[in-house]
């Protein structure tokens, strides 16, 4: 029960995170159920760790390919400086902004 | 309580790194987002569900950002 109440409450803060939707919008609590709903209800497998360290590994590979060296050091920079803070969940976390990455060998800015 | 303090800074750490990590891959994500969902899958989330639900709340963000503007816009005429 606890566990419900604390991803309902990580949901809520997930919803004002990302969509900027004020808590008193008609709309919210269909945003909330919508995101309890597909992360209790999925069809996706769980992380396979050796995958998200071939996919980091070949990242770093694609930025030296295209030319963006700086790029592909800074990005082995962080993965290093991450290890001593490595814990069973990084993967996982990993796998999230894998997901999300959009392009960065053609549109990541080092100045950002 | 100095062990907690320093756990704390070790987390936040963490954090900071993996949001540097999330900028170079340009994932658009802001650091209080990530912490949110560093949170959620440390209590046992599925990650690539909850890139799923992410994409899709942004989606209905901007809609609904277009939403209000056409309605401002309507009110001014």
């Amino acid at each position: 029960m606890a566990y419900q109440a604390e991803l309902a409450a990580q949901c809520d803060e997930l919803v004002t995170a990302v969509t900027n939707i004020p808590e008193n919008h008609k709309h919210r609590n269909i945003y909330r159920e919508f995101v309890l709903r597909s992360l209790r209800e999925h069809s996706f497998l769980r992380t396979n760790q050796f995958e998200v360290a071939d996919r980091l590994k070949g990242l770093e590979e694609r930025f030296r390919v295209v030319g963006r060296d700086a790029l592909a050091d800074a990005f082995r920079q962080r993965l290093d400086a991450l290890e001593p803070h490595w814990n069973h969940t990084s993967p996982d976390v990993l796998h999230f902004i894998l997901e999300l990455a959009d392009q960065p060998a053609q549109k990541s800015k080092l100045t950002d | 309580m100095a062990d907690r303090t320093e756990k704390q800074q070790a987390a936040q750490q963490a954090v900071d790194i993996l949001h540097e990590i999330s900028t170079i891959l340009n994932c658009h994500l802001d650091r209080r987002t990530l912490s949110i969902c560093i949170s959620m899958i440390e209590n046992g989330v599925n990650p690539e569900a909850l890139a799923a639900v992410v994409t899709e709340l942004r989606k209905e963000g901007q809609q609904q950002q277009h939403e209000s503007a056409a309605a401002a816009a309507r009110r001014q005429r």
